[in-house]
């Protein structure tokens, strides 16, 4: 369990804790970026929104609110999950560390699946990639979430990698794939609200 | 060669002012190839903007939607520009070479493999004939003759175009390629970052591929999304690497360990390091 070099604990107990950026301040230059790009999708989003809202509300009709919702709880509960993997591997709980972070990537593959589910229901009611503007953005939006999820893999795999072997295990590395993770999770969460809540 | 060799190489006597210190860093300076590398890659860039962007106006690319009078209308408003423009693209495209070999020769600095390198190059030095060199020449062949059939014009327009749009995916793993390198290295060649900003311009490369299925609207080959929002964060990166190559040569002590910094950086406020799970982390 505490498989977590003691060198300089002593030192940690007496002193006030430093406060630093989670993880590498590196990995927060992406984030801002993605958030930036991704707040330039939704400004596009919304002005078009704007344009043809009747066709965007009767388009939304089609979406199904409970499995949106399905998703959104899935990734909240995977970064909880993600946040718990750190708070372990803070405190050199080494194989809690790993199963929060293998919680973490099961529960990203169950919205993986959920989302294909959705993708496959809603082409089988004839609402596809090209049907209209709305499904355009929402297949768009959903996609290129897809896409960071699937990365968020591997920076789980990173993470797991790093915590599985004492000769290599990096407290900054961890954090780095959680705040990673949390940014996917942040992502979906401004989609869901945009594609499934605004009216 | 040690850092101390190569200051000792750079200057022997030091140079002279203006004109004749441009001929002794040609012969005493021993960053002169990496130096001629950097400027190369800031002249192409130069040119790429004016001819591209002002002289032929194909960035943005045109509407994919137009009609085949639309599409000659469009060559006969551009002829001129397009004729001069990409003359002075065939004049200079070898610039684009030394640009590369710099990228290239940044990851050979670094502590991984040289497969790196060596596939970014070959990927890179490929990608410039269709993504660059053929828009340049099949758009040149319908601004020749303007009087061929508009079926066939608007023909050399789609294949143009197409081939550019269908480069990305090359330069998507090239920049995998750079990131992985850069997130790999020990010798802090370029800061980890630029790694990242990587994957973020890799991402904006993937958002191009639907100006396959899309004639119009914000995914067609000029869209909002597809090509406006793409080209600042091409912007951005493309300037980021710029300057931090920049930097790299500055810094290159021709050895094979961590890069030195800059002797006149300024000091940086010691910073608070995150508790690690092992003294032997990372």
């Amino acid at each position: 369990m505490s498989d977590i070099t003691q060198a300089e604990q002593p030192e940690a107990d007496t002193a006030k804790p430093a406060r630093h950026i989670p993880g590498q301040p590196d990995m927060w230059v992406l984030v801002l970026f993605e958030a930036l790009i991704f707040t330039a999708y939704f400004a596009v989003y919304l002005f078009h929104r704007s344009a043809s809202s009747a066709l965007f509300l009767r388009s939304q009709g089609y979406l199904n609110p409970w499995l949106g919702t399905l998703d959104t709880a899935l990734l909240l509960t995977s970064s909880m999950f993600m946040l718990r993997c750190v708070q372990a591997a803070r405190a050199g709980a080494v194989r809690a560390a790993m199963a929060n972070a293998y919680l973490t990537a099961g529960l990203g593959v169950a919205f993986l699946i959920a989302k294909i589910t959705e993708w496959i229901l809603l082409v089988h009611d004839g609402h596809g990639f090209t049907s209209n503007e709305f499904f355009l953005y929402y297949f768009f939006l959903t996609g290129i979430h897809l896409l960071h999820l699937l990365i968020g893999f591997i920076t789980l795999g990173v993470c797991i990698y790093q915590l599985r072997s004492p000769n290599r295990r990096s407290q900054e590395i961890v954090e780095t794939c959680a705040t990673y993770w949390h940014t996917v999770d942040l992502l979906w969460i401004l989609i869901f609200s945009l594609l499934y809540v605004v009216r | 060669m040690t850092g101390e060799a190569v200051t000792e190489l750079a200057a022997p006597a030091g140079p002279p002012k203006r004109l004749g210190g441009i001929a002794w860093h040609w012969r005493n300076n021993p960053k002169r190839e990496l130096w001629f590398a950097w400027y190369s890659m800031i002249i192409f860039y130069n040119i790429f903007v004016i001819v591209f962007f002002i002289m032929t106006k194909t960035q943005p690319p045109a509407y994919p939607y137009m009609p085949d009078a639309q599409v000659v209308s469009w060559f006969g408003g551009h002829r001129g520009g397009l004729l001069i423009g990409f003359g002075i693209v065939f004049a200079t495209a070898a610039l684009t070479l030394p640009s590369t070999a710099l990228i290239a020769y940044s990851i050979r600095r670094m502590s991984v493999s040289r497969a790196f390198a060596y596939s970014y190059l070959v990927i890179y030095s490929l990608s410039a004939l269709p993504g660059m060199l053929l828009l340049c020449v099949v758009l040149s062949v319908a601004a020749m003759r303007p009087s061929r059939d508009p079926a066939l014009i608007h023909w050399l327009f789609n294949f143009a175009f197409l081939s550019y749009v269908g480069t990305m995916g090359i330069f998507l793993i090239g920049s995998l390629v750079w990131m992985l390198a850069i997130l790999l290295d020990k010798n802090r060649v370029l800061p980890k970052w630029f790694g990242y900003l990587n994957l973020c311009n890799a991402l904006t490369e993937v958002v191009v591929s639907p100006a396959w299925i899309f004639h119009q609207g914000v995914l067609d080959w000029n869209g909002l999304i597809s090509w406006w929002i793409n080209m600042v964060v091409f912007g951005v990166y493309t300037s980021a690497f710029m300057m931090l190559l920049r930097t790299m040569i500055q810094r290159e002590d021709f050895g094979d360990g961590p890069l030195p910094d800059l002797p006149k950086a300024p000091k940086k406020a010691p910073k608070a390091q995150p508790a690690t799970l092992s003294s032997t982390a990372q």
